[in-house]
């Protein structure tokens, strides 16, 4: 019977099925193993706290600001990515992914390198505005390592629409930029929603950057990432379980709600 | 003007415009990869030891080398501690890849073609764990190893898996590393027709043959991109890690094992933790030696990605 078993190759999906079926339940029980520690009754005093509200909003509105940002120069870039051929195009896109590749919290400490040079020493010092260790270096941090980011999803929603629309608009005598707004971006509105989703997930999962660049003074700059790390070594327990809820929380939401408006889950 | 034929006129405009508009959009590209190489080229002069860094450490007294310390990019390559690093790190990750890409393949293949109930939950979960801060996932390791449902495993299992090497580390870049390979074998397998296998099966063949002599050659480039990704992504582990492990450097000798010692990644790091360990701890020209080291090997694995040709929606 085995020998059967073996000759129909029977075995294969069922090892397939095994491990999938393993895999989902040792991630479900990682996720889970929150509310187990914590337990109802505490979670819903955690919650009630204003601490807890202060960090959350606190994450909410810089990854909000950062998003947008990062839009404003994804979108663009991603359409070029997308569309165009040039030289030397491997190379470029390798350069312009390194952020997302390379460890985050060695892109915060090039960010040191960054702030105190040309550029921004000279914006820094005329107009008074000091990126490093306040919101504005956080807000540096998620731009950082959502845009290239970002610019990879606007890529995957381009790519989804054909190029044959774009010629039978210029061919019908729409200029290009007329063609881009009225053809390509609606077509691509569901991706680019999706992929804003996914952006502000991630921004919203920012640490690792952080902690070389800006570290965390308590209720300016610790967002709900950074705080379960500050609250980890202050032994907070109780904190620092029922923050991972709620950014567990948060990031279910966001891409259910991406999964909802039709994004593709595998775009990362 | 009016001596133009209009259709002339016409194409030129649409030319002119045509430059304008790619001169626009590239504009934004090429800011981001200005960007992008900026911040990693305007660190180049923190390799160098300044003045000021040595007065400082004649300062301070915990540096026993200061001469090695004053080198160029504080003589990293001395250092027993950077090239047991490098072979932790290099060990662990492909260790890591390995177990993934075993486990992960048949898992995304299952995902892609049989009909499991909820798998638009399933895809979720899995996207989700690549969105939740990695410190989340640090902590949610260590609280379903050392405060919740492992708890009793490990004690009857004899040896920790928070804290070690082996099974920690191994762990800890494991989960997201995991979780971004089979998004992209998933998307490999979902590109390819089931209708070949059917074909193969109909001819005789047993469903693994089918899928080792039909899928397999056909979605064989973005299966490997995904092991490339898986790789690339357990480089860059560090939350995890630093959650999960810590820091191993100062631990005596007594704590690792003989295996450990023989492999020399004894009192050693994964590599961006050492990173953040050696900048914290002042010791900066060294800490962004080891930096450059990580952008060049992330730098080859995505060009490695790139020439594979992995489709844009998975870099």
């Amino acid at each position: 019977m085995q020998n059967a078993l073996w000759q129909r190759g029977t075995w294969w999906p069922a090892l397939a099925i095994f491990l999938a079926l393993a895999t989902i339940t040792f991630y479900l029980i990682l996720i889970a193993s929150n509310w187990i520690y914590l337990g109802l009754g505490d979670t819903f005093y955690f919650f009630t706290q204003p601490r807890m509200w202060q960090r959350f909003w606190l994450t909410v509105w810089t990854s909000t600001v950062s998003t947008c940002f990062s839009l404003i120069i994804g979108i663009p870039a991603g359409y070029a990515l997308s569309r165009f051929s040039f030289p030397c195009r491997n190379v470029f896109a390798s350069v312009i992914d390194l952020p997302i590749v390379v460890s985050p919290a060695v892109i915060g400490a090039f960010l040191f390198g960054i702030t105190t040079r040309f550029p921004f020493d000279l914006i820094s010092e005329h107009y008074n505005i000091y990126i490093g260790r306040n919101v504005y270096g956080v807000l540096l941090v998620q731009f950082t390592v959502t845009c290239a980011f970002c610019a990879r999803l606007m890529k995957a929603a381009f790519d989804s629409i054909p190029p044959k629309f774009e010629s039978v608009s210029r061919s019908l005598g729409a200029s290009n930029f007329r063609t881009f707004f009225k053809v390509v971006l609606p077509m691509a509105k569901n991706g680019i929603m999706a992929s804003m989703i996914v952006v502000w997930a991630r921004a919203a999962a920012e640490w690792e950057g952080l902690m070389l660049f800006v570290g965390a003074s308590e209720g300016k700059t610790d967002i709900m990432p950074f705080a379960i790390y500050l609250d980890w070594n202050g032994g907070m327990m109780g904190w620092v379980v029922s923050m991972t809820i709620v950014c567990i929380l948060m990031a279910v939401t966001a891409m259910t709600a991406m999964r909802l408006i039709g994004g593709k889950s595998h775009v990362w | 003007m009016s001596g133009n034929p209009p259709t002339m006129a016409g194409t030129r405009s649409a030319t002119g415009d045509r430059t304008i508009f790619k001169s626009f959009f590239y504009s934004f590209t090429g800011f981001m990869f200005l960007f992008s190489a900026y911040l990693f080229l305007s660190n180049l002069d923190q390799l160098v030891v300044t003045e000021a860094a040595i007065k400082t450490r004649e300062i301070t007294s915990w540096g026993e080398d200061r001469e090695v310390m004053n080198m160029f990019a504080g003589g990293f390559w001395r250092d027993a501690y950077f090239w047991k690093s490098l072979n932790l790190t290099l060990m662990v990750t492909v260790i890591t890849t390995l177990i993934a890409s075993l486990v992960g393949i048949p898992t995304a293949y299952a995902l892609s073609r049989y009909r499991i109930p909820g798998k638009a939950a399933i895809e979720v979960l899995f996207s989700s764990v690549m969105v939740i801060p990695a410190s989340s996932v640090g902590l949610c390791l260590i609280v379903m190893f050392n405060y919740g449902p492992f708890w009793n495993l490990q004690q009857q299992l004899g040896f920790r898996f928070a804290h070690s090497i082996f099974p920690g580390m191994i762990l800890a870049s494991f989960v997201l590393s995991f979780a971004l390979g089979l998004s992209a074998w998933k998307a490999a397998f979902d590109g390819v027709n089931p209708r070949f296998e059917h074909v193969a099966r109909s001819l005789g063949s047993s469903r693994w043959r089918a899928f080792r002599t039909v899928t397999l050659p056909i979605s064989k480039s973005g299966l490997v991109a995904g092991v490339i990704l898986a790789w690339t992504r357990a480089m860059a582990e560090f939350g995890a890690v630093l959650f999960f492990c810590g820091t191993f450097r100062e631990l005596p000798p007594a704590r690792f094992s003989d295996l450990e010692k023989v492999l020399h990644i004894d009192q050693a790091d994964f590599l961006s933790v050492a990173i953040w360990a050696q900048i914290e701890y002042g010791n900066v020209e060294y800490g962004f030696a080891l930096a450059f080291i990580l952008v060049i090997i992330g730098g080859l694995s995505v060009y490695a990605m790139h020439r594979i040709g992995a489709k844009g929606y998975i870099w």
